[in-house]
């Protein structure tokens, strides 16, 4: 018997690779809606239903433009 | 003369001397730390006018404007997360003055300090599944044939068009039950080569431009050396799961958590 390793599935390379980059969706998903929120005599701290209402107003045009692919096709999403 | 305020990028500790001297903030401010109790919130004076109330809602619906302050806010979070631990504070988050700043890092004090224990030495993954568009035209010829009573043409053409949709229906939602089920599978590996874990919304579809449903998007934190077995582990579950488009991203600052407890 030979001592080979436990047999697993062949690992897949991830595609597209792993990026540090994050996207400006991820990113406002999270300093939007996540993170520290400190109250009292904050100004502003931004939340809110009409603010996720404006994000996807303003991001829908901006994101596709933004991304060379030319698929335009995009299925009517169910809520997620 | 401009009212400004003291907008909050994070809150850290033990950040060395200097540590931010060669970055800046909003609108090329320069950086300033404010101390309290050993909790380090990392500050610049910015315009009210602009970043206030009224300010901020102005200027909203300009994606322009609201990524170059999203980028630089976070440039000034990656700045500081790759030399200490950090709590990423939301977007416009502002004090009136140090004063404020420092009765927020006294109010919250033992919160802050959780997080931060929580994410010293972490690093956050998003990874996200989407199930891949399906071919629902495949299923028509294979439906019909097999769901036709045999030898029988009761209600002909009509109850025949009706019973093919009721099959289209039905695979479609075993599908979209598969492809939850999946994704479970998927979060629940992961979840155990991580830290900690949380589930996020899914993305509408109109944002990521991305076709098929997204099922997964999940937040990942993991140990700064364990990022590569964590990787293998995606990769692993890509593998096993070909019916999902699998996409890692990372390492990023733990956005999502730091967050305080809600009382």
């Amino acid at each position: 018997m030979t001592s080979d390793p436990v047999d697993r599935p062949a690992r897949v390379a991830l595609e597209p690779r792993p990026q540090p980059q994050i996207s400006l969706v991820d990113l406002l998903d999270r300093l939007l809606g996540s993170g520290v929120v400190l109250a009292g005599d904050v100004v502003i701290s931004l939340a809110g239903v009409d603010l996720v209402q404006v994000k996807l107003h303003a991001m829908i045009s901006s994101v596709r433009a933004d991304m060379a692919d030319p698929r335009q096709a995009v299925r009517g999403g169910r809520d997620g | 003369m401009a009212e400004t305020g003291r907008y909050l990028y994070a809150v850290t500790r033990g950040l060395p001397p200097g540590a931010l001297a060669e970055h800046r903030g909003l609108d090329d401010a320069g950086l300033e730390l404010v101390e309290k109790d050993g909790l380090v919130a990392v500050v610049s004076d910015v315009d009210l006018a602009v970043y206030g109330e009224d300010g901020l809602r102005a200027h909203l619906e300009d994606l322009s404007w609201l990524e170059r302050v999203a980028r630089r806010h976070d440039d000034v979070v990656q700045a500081v997360a790759a030399q200490a631990p950090t709590a990423p504070l939301r977007l416009a988050t502002i004090c009136l003055d140090d004063d404020g700043v420092r009765s927020r890092l006294r109010e919250w004090h033992d919160a802050l300090r959780q997080a931060l224990d929580r994410v010293e030495g972490r690093r956050e993954w998003s990874v996200k599944a989407y199930a891949r568009p399906r071919a629902d035209a495949s299923s028509n010829a294979a439906g019909e044939v097999a769901n036709g009573e045999s030898g029988r043409t009761t209600g002909g053409a009509g109850a025949a068009y009706l019973r093919r949709k009721r099959t289209q229906t039905d695979e479609r939602r075993a599908a979209e039950e598969h492809a939850v089920d999946e994704a479970s599978a998927v979060h629940a590996a992961l979840a155990g080569a991580a830290v900690a874990s949380r589930l996020l919304a899914a993305q509408d579809p109109r944002l990521t431009g991305h076709e098929g449903t997204m099922t997964l998007n999940g937040a990942y934190l993991v140990a700064a050396q364990d990022a590569d077995s964590f990787v293998a582990e995606a990769e692993r579950q890509a593998a096993a799961h070909p019916d999902l488009h699998l996409e890692v991203n990372g390492p990023w600052p733990p956005y999502s958590f730091a967050t305080l407890d809600q009382p």
